[in-house]
């Protein structure tokens, strides 16, 4: 068994999980680890690949530096390593710890020099071999090369994105080294991959979205020929048995729904600004399949399945649970920014009567039954087990270990609604509201009806953009108004913080009337919100899914403060950008002066908002 | 040690008879008012700004160091109406008549308002088309004061700052009617503010800006000026408050910070709570840096931490680091004393005869102490330093001593949060405001640290410390402000 097929599998993929690692050699390692087991790697190609590659083409049409930044385990090694080989760089010496690389090839027409610094923060001050004198002087260089009509060299540097601009930053100033800080600045701010005229590729990889990069990799885990060898070692008792959790984790994860749920989470990141490298989705997916909490390094090993199954503990083994990190320790789930994030969902604490009430009193109540037998009984795998029906009947009943019981049987509510997330078919979403499941209730809406939509070249439907108005009209106004089909745009005499709207300064509709409106639109790519003032003069927020979820629960009844004191903020700032353009927008109307005149703003008991004019003699 | 061709010449001890001795002052000036809030700071200094922009000399007075004369508009007539006057509306709330309930206010007035000859207000009622409208917006104007929650008497309540109409100085107003200038609110501090920003080095630059606050073109401003009758009333001459230096770097970072938050163009009065905190933090920094440069210290500095949901090893620091600098200014003192102690003059006046007649004079030429009434201990050089010593620092307890801590609370910088132990833990109100004054385009957050630590000497997280914080307590929010 130890020198299977499957169990080399096992063993490599176990590289690709949680276990603490040296993040800089992580490449090196699963290379190293890939070879001396004789196990392929996880491969696919990654999106940028192609456009890289293609700019050292023997046919490219200008020699071209590239710059590839993002975060740790974005992939930007790799890459660079992929650039090597196509130039006909020698394996062997790619696989040495050096930082520095130069080789020649022929790229558009000419013999060009190309440097490579495949991490720009572990580039040596000075080089042992001479070929440049300091790292200073290596960055001017490529400074300048940036600038020149005609370089005979190029290069190619990985770095990630604070650490270029910090590099740059600490540069002794001369002209091209100011202009190439300027450059990336503004590549970065732009989110752009070059700049006209200058024979630069930016690839900035954080971001491409996670759940692009998930499919990749969801596909290429999959796919791996090492799943075939452990089916045909199945061991009838043990590893890839019919018992087998890990078995189960793999066809699980093999599972339409499953896979549905997955990337929508991913794409919520991906509209939250959470962005997850390439080596976080592998490990997710790793562990998702191998962890239990109970083993080394939190990852089940061929040789431990059958105990796991004898003990009975299949159940802490399961998918839903390892995708949040469940099997880690709580200071390692922690220091793993894809758990962390995974986790902001709070899937598993989050919950709606109905659902608790199909999973605590489903299988006695008539109504609830059918539900529960779909989703409960029917899963015989994570679903309402032996252990299961004892902890529900000893909390519903509330036996002498009252206390005690109780805190079991809602640990395991917390893996049940984990599991419910990605059990709930897709019909039964809205009648069983999915995705109160999560603290963000307005999330499936936000994928559905406004991102989709928004993509789609479509418009919002009405009552989402009068429910968000009303939430700003609240934040605005700070007072629990009504109105939605106006922005009521409010002021107290002095300063506009999150005090109380004492002045109505002006009402923006909703629908279009002359050059004013309010409307969802797409700002590079992302939802927001957009309240045009002239044909000239509006102001745009980004409505990622946290802000979108805040104006909906304020709308709702929710306090502002009380949901995210970050997105308040955010919408003071908004309001504060509004009224600036406001009175820009006075300014170039320069009405006849109609005297001093201010229009107080109250509120009556329904949330109907009324404005009493007063003009004073000047 | 400080720069002695910076140091100005002592004013006459004739100007300041009240002060028991001469040694914060000479230090700091007259006076950091240990107990005057950032907005009273704020305030006092647009009075005086207020008053030489009327004398055509704002931001402008070359090398008139000491005295600088100014005289503050009191407008007890608008004080009356907005403050003193209870009467408004319960007179609004039961009379819908408007010729009748002018009537009834105009008696009421002309019995009860204070400080002002004639007591008559009958030039509102034709400004206004009703008395529901006027009552109305005295209302507003009422909720806009300044700390407008505390309880204080009318005559230290302060309207909103739209605009040179809405300037005046602290009062006392006594039962006989007798006006006199109050320095429980306004202490001085605000005055050396005006005076710090006079004598940065980009004064000039400063001049648009004031001027366009107190020339306040909005409606509110406007209000105000139709509520007081022409001339707005008396006004009496100040101006005995001293800032001991020509020229200094806090000075000059001041004025930076304003001119930073000016370029913003925030809307509105946005701009005006970020330039009351950004100037008291101005203060505090100035009494840390003067004391350091008196003590011969290194510069202060200011570990920060950003409050998460766990204790982390900076709060140690911090603590440490706030006791630290706590105890600078009283060094400052030490070193003061110590250098007349070390001077040739003390030293031979030791070996003189009558060395302790001698002693005593050159206390009293630098220090102004003591009195015949502060000194009854035994004749000697010794015995009388020692008394001094005590004196000075007991009197240093009561005041400039206690400025680090009452302005870094006030200002946000220094708070007890999650502990019973005072610390550097900026607030987001605070870190908003040094954001907005040194975040003009995108910068890498890297860089902006190195900056709050290069201007301020606010530590967040060198290479070393940033270790210790997470990138998530760090206020997102503020940046995402500036950053549209």
């Amino acid at each position: 068994m130890a020198d299977s097929n499957a169990s080399r599998w096992i063993r490599f993929l176990r590289q690709y999980g949680p276990a603490a690692q040296n993040d800089s050699m992580y490449d090196e390692q699963i290379r190293k680890v890939s070879k001396r087991l004789n196990v392929s790697q996880l491969f696919f190609t990654h999106p940028i690949e192609k456009q890289l590659l293609g700019l050292f083409e023997p046919t490219a049409s200008v020699p071209t530096s590239v710059i590839l930044t993002g975060t740790a385990g974005d992939g930007k090694s790799n890459l660079c390593g992929k650039v090597w080989h196509q130039l006909g760089g020698d394996a062997a010496e790619w696989d040495s710890p050096e930082i520095y690389f130069q080789i020649t090839a022929s790229i558009g027409g000419r013999q060009i020099l190309v440097h490579m610094v495949r991490d720009l923060t572990g580039l040596p001050p000075t080089d042992d071999r001479g070929r440049y004198a300091s790292k200073d002087e290596l960055l001017q260089r490529l400074s300048s090369i940036l600038f020149s009509s005609e370089p005979n060299e190029i290069f190619v540097l990985a770095a990630n994105d604070g650490q270029l601009i910090e590099t740059w930053r600490r540069l002794p100033p001369s002209e091209h080294v100011l202009q190439a800080r300027a450059v990336f600045d503004k590549l970065l701010d732009e989110n752009r991959d070059k700049v006209e005229g200058l024979a630069l590729g930016f690839f900035h990889l954080s971001r491409l979205p996670s759940l692009t990069l998930l499919d990749l990799a969801l596909n290429a885990f999959l796919a791996h020929p090492g799943w075939q060898a452990c089916y045909a070692e199945a061991d009838e008792a043990g590893f890839f048995g019919p018992r087998c959790p890990v078995r189960h984790n793999y066809e699980l994860l093999l599972q339409p729904l499953v896979q549905k749920r997955l990337r929508s989470l991913m794409r919520l990141c991906d509209h939250s600004d959470l962005h997850i490298p390439i080596r976080r989705l592998l490990l997710l997916l790793t562990n998702a399949v191998l962890g239990h909490p109970d083993v080394k390094d939190w990852l089940l090993k061929p040789g431990d399945v059958a105990k796991v199954i004898n003990d009975g503990t299949v159940a802490k083994a399961s998918l839903f649970s390892n995708i949040f990190g469940g099997n880690l320790s709580d200071s390692r789930r922690d220091s793993l920014e894809v758990f962390d994030y995974l986790n902001r969902f709070r899937i598993g604490y989050e919950t709606s009567n109905r659902v608790d009430n199909i999973l605590i009193f489903g299988d006695a109540d008539d109504n609830l039954k059918p539900y529960f037998d779909e989703l409960m009984a029917a899963d015989t795998f994570y679903g309402a087990d032996a252990s299961y029906y004892a902890a529900q009947r000893s909390y519903v009943e509330g036996g002498e270990d009252g206390d005690r019981a109780a805190e079991g049987f809602l640990a395991l509510l917390v893996s049940q609604r984990r599991g419910l997330f990605f059990k709930i078919p897709a019909q039964l979403e809205d009648e069983l509201k999915l995705w109160e499941l999560t603290v963000f209730k307005y999330a499936g809406e936000y994928l559905t009806k406004v991102v989709d939509v928004l993509h789609g070249g479509g418009k919002v439907e009405r009552p989402i953009l009068a429910r968000l108005v009303k939430g700003l009209n609240r934040v605005f106004v700070g007072m629990l108004v009504d109105v939605d089909r106006d922005l009521l745009l409010a002021t107290s005499l002095s300063f506009s913080g999150p005090s109380v709207g004492q002045l109505l300064e002006d009402r923006i509709p909703v629908a279009a009337r002359k050059d004013e409106r309010i409307e969802l639109t797409l700002l590079l790519g992302r939802p927001a919100i957009r309240v045009q003032l002239s044909e000239a003069l509006a102001a745009t927020l980004r409505l990622n899914l946290t802000r979108f979820e805040f104006l909906s629960r304020v709308a709702e009844g929710a306090l502002p403060g009380s949901f995210s004191r970050e997105c308040y903020e955010d919408f003071l700032a908004f309001k504060s950008q509004v009224l600036a353009s406001l009175a820009t927008r006075r300014a170039h109307e320069k009405s006849e002066d109609a005297g001093l005149s201010f229009k107080l703003l109250s509120v009556d008991q329904v949330g109907n908002v009324t404005d009493d004019v007063i003009e004073v003699v000047p | 040690m400080i720069d002695q061709t910076i140091i100005l010449p002592q004013p006459p001890p004739s100007d300041h008879s009240d002060n028991d001795m001469w040694l914060d002052e000479r230090i700091w000036g007259h006076r950091l008012f240990e107990k005057q809030s950032a907005w009273l700071v704020f305030l006092e200094c647009l009075t005086l700004a207020d008053a030489c922009h009327r004398d055509k000399k704002l931001l402008d007075h070359g090398t008139d160091y000491y005295p600088l004369h100014y005289r503050p508009q009191q407008r007890l007539y608008l004080r009356n109406i907005l403050f003193n006057n209870e009467m408004l509306f319960q007179i609004a709330g039961r009379d819908h008549v408007s010729a009748s309930a002018w009537k009834e206010w105009l008696a009421w007035m002309a019995e009860n308002a204070k400080g002002v000859t004639p007591k008559d207000f009958s030039y509102l009622q034709s400004r206004f088309h009703s008395f529901a409208d006027f009552a109305a917006l005295v209302g507003m104007l009422r909720a806009s004061a300044v700390e407008s929650e505390s309880n204080k008497r009318w005559s230290s309540r302060f309207v909103f700052p739209f605009g040179n109409e809405a300037i005046y100085e602290d009062l006392a107003v006594s039962h006989q009617d007798g006006v006199s200038r109050e320095y429980i609110n306004f202490g001085r501090a605000g005055e050396l503010l005006y005076m710090m920003l006079a004598r940065s080095s980009r004064a000039a630059q400063l001049i648009p800006m004031m001027t366009s606050a107190l020339d306040g073109r909005n409606p509110w401003n406007t209000l105000l000026r139709l509520m007081q009758p022409e001339p707005p009333g008396e006004t009496a001459w100040r101006g005995k408050s001293f800032l001991p230096y020509k020229a200094h770097p806090s000075f000059d970072r001041l004025a930076e910070d304003w001119l930073a938050i000016d370029r913003l163009k925030l809307p509105g009065f946005d701009a005006i709570p970020h330039l009351v905190t950004l100037s008291t933090l101005g203060l505090l920094l100035y009494e840390l840096e003067v004391a350091s440069d008196w003590a011969n210290r290194a510069r202060p500095h200011f570990v920060c931490e950003v409050v998460g949901p766990r204790k982390t090893l900076v709060r140690e620091v911090s603590t440490q680091n706030y006791q630290e600098n706590q105890l600078l200014p009283e060094e400052a003192l030490k070193q003061a004393i110590k250098s007349l102690e070390e001077s040739s003059d003390w030293q031979e006046a030791l070996n003189d005869h009558g060395a302790f007649v001698k002693c005593k004079a050159l206390i009293m030429d630098q220090f102004r102490w003591p009195d015949d009434e502060d000194y009854v201990g035994a004749h000697e050089p010794a015995a009388l330093l020692k008394e001094f010593r005590r004196q000075a620092f007991a009197r240093h307890k009561k005041s400039v001593a206690n400025v680090h801590r009452a302005y870094g609370r006030d200002v946000g910088l220094v708070s007890k949060r999650g502990t019973n132990r005072l610390r550097y833990a900026p607030n987001d109100a605070l870190l908003k405001a040094l954001i907005l004054a040194n975040v003009d385009r995108r910068m890498e957050f890297n860089e902006f640290l190195e900056r709050l630590c290069d201007r301020y000497g606010l530590i967040f997280g060198d290479k070393a410390g940033g270790k210790f914080l997470r990138k998530e307590d760090i206020d997102q929010s503020a940046f995402r402000t500036n950053a549209r």
